[in-house]
């Protein structure tokens, strides 16, 4: 088909399936399985993209040529880390401190769990550490957290321990000393002595010191951060060269950019490749900042319910919030990872019945891609949420995912029956009723608390609802809370590739910085910390600059964006803030500072929270860059008729809701117009979602194919 | 509520599970049926026949005698008392009370100090395993740990008589 113009190239490889999302100038889109090929993913890539093309009745050779752009995510990094099939690493860090990083900060044997599984004891456990003891060596050396030498560097120990590694066969050499941020010689010292030795005796491996990545406070998490460069990120390098050649040879003019965790796209020669380690879930967010963009909505709620999980972030005056040491994976890191909270309860998971107090539980486990109990290929035989919703009469049972798997609502009938409905003495629809009112009362639950704690009300946000099982339950669970409004994109279940898609293609650099200014101090004071922030952000602008240069963009087409992280003096916590002033030069700059600090403070506590009496110091300086890229078009449809189009309507089917039986509409959604406006109760199905309108809701489709879903005021 | 294969059971006596799914059974609701397959493995491994009504530590365990007593036994046949009596009247003791013999079992300055602490080792008389360590101060009486109230847990808990030889 000429008239499909093919822009966007998202590819999500997961580790059983390559899935790649081709989004055209009307964001439509089409979605491509193929069988992952983790020897060369290239080969697994173009299967998929081959696939996804057939849809729209073209080729690979046809439509690359056309692509303005291709974005890469993907979990084979994770994957690497989590089954621990990196490279053999070996690790210098100080002497007498050699343990630190098997001992994992303690909270590493817990990181990853549930609220239940925190408090019960027994279950915490620690995973073997990435660099295990007998690989790990340490040098005489110590600085002191003002960046003074306390102990020299030991030089005369550097070749034992470099030696003594590379017999061990190590792949790669990783250094951390305590406050090397401060004070990065000792490290580089190490460094350059590591390479001549190892010149020296004929045996090169890469070697990574922690300050030319991550220069930052925290050891373990440092640490963790440069190991995981050295063991994961680097050896996909390769692949991701192999995998933007072969796309180059079918045509493509772009290069392949790669999602990193800071919520922008990097390329795969970046330096610091671990930044790309998670992916997945940020692409939702990042496209829900670039519609909001588009249709002006400076505050965004983000909701988005797969299989697994319930995943919430809040973009706030434009900005999605960074959390700056995350833990994934079960490590802690100091990569800036998009905040994003998540709760185990979505489409798949398990519900049981609490033998002691007969009370619903939901999950926190799930069963993910196998549904549940209606599709016996999945082999599981506890109930899920999807079981009841195929009782319930909500979800199509012949076309779910497009009528690829097929469901057996008999089958979830028999098991809610079972597992849920007998030990109540409830009847079959209301115990699966029950269920989906306790899920939704649950994210609700979820959802205020999490704005409310931020110092938010929910009518200063707009709910953006996406992902395969979001649509479901989006009423639900957004009932009363009292939204400025809640949009459901038709795009919904291909919503994080569109987001990924949509990415900035953005670096961030962060750095440490200890620049303490006390309450009523001179003038002179003010302007040395001013010009510490001034000097690392043009430290920081460069490393930018120097990336961007990499693929082959000079620093005038860069956009610099600047941030600080400050804090009350003796604080533990700081806030990362948007520098109101592109340089600090004077008096004023600094007081204007200090005054958006107080501003945010204020907004995310309270007013009576702030103590500037205990004066102000600056924790990091932070240097975001953005260069222009093509971006996926936002549909725009010319409007229709308030009434659907006759074809659209695909009957009526009987659905379980409030305890009793009633007919819904149900609605084809593509085949909906811009202009249409439905009344619950309704049930709007595509291949990969379905929507529902429940009564007392009434839902209006935009021109840009967005549903805006209301509460009917009586 | 789940129930485990009995294979699932006998790995976790024996400490052999994998740590997923000792962590599945942790985490999920307790299986109905644990009691019964536990006890069946514990008593398929014993040398003697006597019935096992509960177990009562490591190697040891209370068994129904024809006569109607209820003995704490140990996994080598041995037999200490009626349950309702302290076994560790029965057991051979060996009690550190010396700095000497703490620092057998310790690094000096990280055992107890013997004015404050001794350390009471039991032992079967007949096959000389360690069955209990109490770490008490000097003088303290042996410690009673555990009097089940057997009838109860059967037919309350269990729903069921309790097992006769």
């Amino acid at each position: 088909m000429a008239s499909i113009n093919a822009q966007i190239l998202a590819i999500d490889a997961g580790g059983t399936m390559t899935d790649t999302f081709i989004i055209n100038d009307k964001g439509e889109f089409v979605v491509g399985k193929a069988q992952s090929t983790p020897h060369d993913e290239s080969v697994g890539l173009l299967q998929s993209a081959a696939d996804a093309l057939t849809y729209w009745g073209t080729t690979v050779e046809e439509s690359f040529p056309n692509l303005l752009a291709g974005v890469y995510s993907g979990t084979a990094m994770l994957n690497r880390l989590v089954s621990r099939k990196g490279r053999r690493v070996g690790l210098i860090v100080n002497k007498g401190m050699e343990d630190f990083h098997r001992m994992g900060r303690a909270i590493q044997s817990y990181l990853g769990y549930s609220y239940s599984d925190r408090l019960h004891l027994n279950t915490h456990r620690y995973d073997p550490p990435l660099v295990p003891r007998e690989r790990t060596r340490g040098i005489t050396e110590r600085v002191d957290v003002f960046g003074n030498v306390v102990i020299p560097l030991y030089e005369h120990e550097v070749e034992p321990a470099v030696l003594d590694l590379l017999d061990q066969d190590v792949e790669a050499i990783v250094i951390s000393f305590l406050h090397s941020y401060k004070y990065p010689a000792h490290e580089r010292r190490v460094r350059d002595m590591a390479k001549e030795i190892m010149k020296k005796v004929g045996k090169e491996v890469p070697i990574f010191a922690s300050v030319d990545y991550y220069p930052l406070r925290k050891e373990s998490h440092r640490t963790n951060t440069t190991i995981i460069e050295a063991y994961a990120a680097d050896p996909s390098r390769h692949t991701l060269e192999v995998m933007n050649r072969r796309i180059q040879e079918k045509g493509a003019t772009f290069d392949l950019r790669v999602m990193a965790s800071h919520g922008g796209t990097i390329s795969y020669q970046a330096n610091e490749l671990a930044r790309t380690l998670v992916s997945g879930p940020i692409g939702g967010v990042v496209g829900a900042k670039y519609l909001g963009e588009f249709l002006n909505i400076k505050n965004i709620a983000c909701s988005d319910i797969g299989g697994t999980s319930f995943d919430i972030a809040l973009i706030t005056q434009g900005d999605l919030s960074i959390n700056s040491s995350p833990d994934m994976a079960r490590l802690v890191l100091s990569l800036p990872l998009v905040a994003m909270d998540t709760v185990g309860a979505g489409a798949g998971s398990f519900v049981r019945i609490d033998p002691n107090f007969k009370s619903i539980t939901l999950g926190p486990d799930s069963a993910g891609y196998r549904v549940g109990v209606c599709n016996p290929a999945g082999g599981i035989d506890t109930v899920t949420v999807s079981d009841c919703h195929v009782v319930l009469g909500l979800i199509n049972p012949d076309n779910f995912l497009g009528g690829e798997v097929k469901l057996y609502p008999e089958l979830a009938y028999e098991a809610v029956k079972k597992q849920v409905a007998d030990p109540l003495g409830l009847s079959v629809e209301d115990a699966a009723y029950g269920v989906i009112d306790l899920l939704e009362s649950q994210l609700r639950n979820y959802l205020e608390s999490m704005i409310l704690g931020k110092g938010y009300s929910p009518s200063q946000y707009v709910c953006f609802s996406y992902g395969g099982g979001g649509p479901l339950h989006t009423a639900g669970y957004t009932k009363g809370l009292g939204f400025e409004d809640v949009l459901v994109p038709a795009w919904a279940a291909g919503f994080s590739a569109f987001g990924c898609g949509a990415a900035d293609f953005e670096y961030r650099y962060d750095k440490t910085l200890d620049l303490n200014v006390n309450d009523g101090a001179s003038a002179e004071e003010k302007l040395m910390a001013g010009s510490g922030l001034q000097q690392s952000w043009e430290e920081l602008m460069e490393k930018v600059a120097h990336e961007f240069e990499r693929n082959k963009f000079s620093s005038d087409k860069v956009d610099f964006r600047l941030f600080f992280r400050m804090q009350y003096q003796g604080q533990l916590n700081d806030l990362e803030i948007e520098s109101p002033v592109n340089r600090v030069e004077t008096v004023d700059d600094w007081n204007q500072l200090v005054a958006s600090f107080e501003e945010t403070y204020s907004r995310v506590y309270a007013r009576a929270a702030r103590s500037p009496e205990l004066g102000y110091t600056i924790t990091g300086a932070i240097v975001r860059g953005m260069v222009e890229v093509a971006k996926p078009k936002i549909p725009e449809e010319p409007l229709y008729g308030e009434k659907p189009p006759k074809n659209a309507s695909l009957g009526r089917r009987k659905v379980y809701w409030k305890g009793a039986w009633t007919e819904a509409d149900i609605w084809e959604m593509e085949a909906l117009k811009a202009g249409n406006r439905i009344e619950g109760f309704a049930i709007i199905e595509s291949p990969a979602t379905t929507f529902v309108v429940p009564p007392g809701f009434e839902t209006y489709l935009d021109q840009h194919r967005i549903f805006h879903l209301k509460e009917i005021v009586k | 509520m789940p129930t485990y294969e009995r294979k699932m059971i006998e790995e976790l006596v024996d400490g052999k599970l994998s740590f997923r799914q000792v962590h599945k059974i942790l985490s999920s609701f307790k299986d109905a049926d644990r009691f019964d397959q536990y006890v069946s493995i514990l008593q398929e491994r014993v040398p003697y026949d006597d019935k096992i009504i509960m177990p009562y530590g490591l190697h040891l365990n209370i068994v129904a005698k024809e006569t109607g007593e209820r003995i704490v036994k140990c996994d080598c046949g041995h037999e200490f008392c009626e349950y309702t009596t302290n076994w560790k009247l029965f057991a051979n003791v060996y009690v550190r009370d010396t700095e000497e013999k703490i620092m057998e079992v310790y690094p000096k300055f990280m055992g107890c100090d013997p004015k404050w602490m001794h350390l009471r080792e039991f032992y079967c008389p007949s096959c000389f395993t360690m069955l209990e360590v109490e770490a008490v101060p000097p003088g303290y009486p042996f410690i009673f740990d555990f009097q089940p109230d057997i009838e109860a847990y059967y037919e309350n808990w269990l729903n069921r008589p309790v097992p006769t030889p």
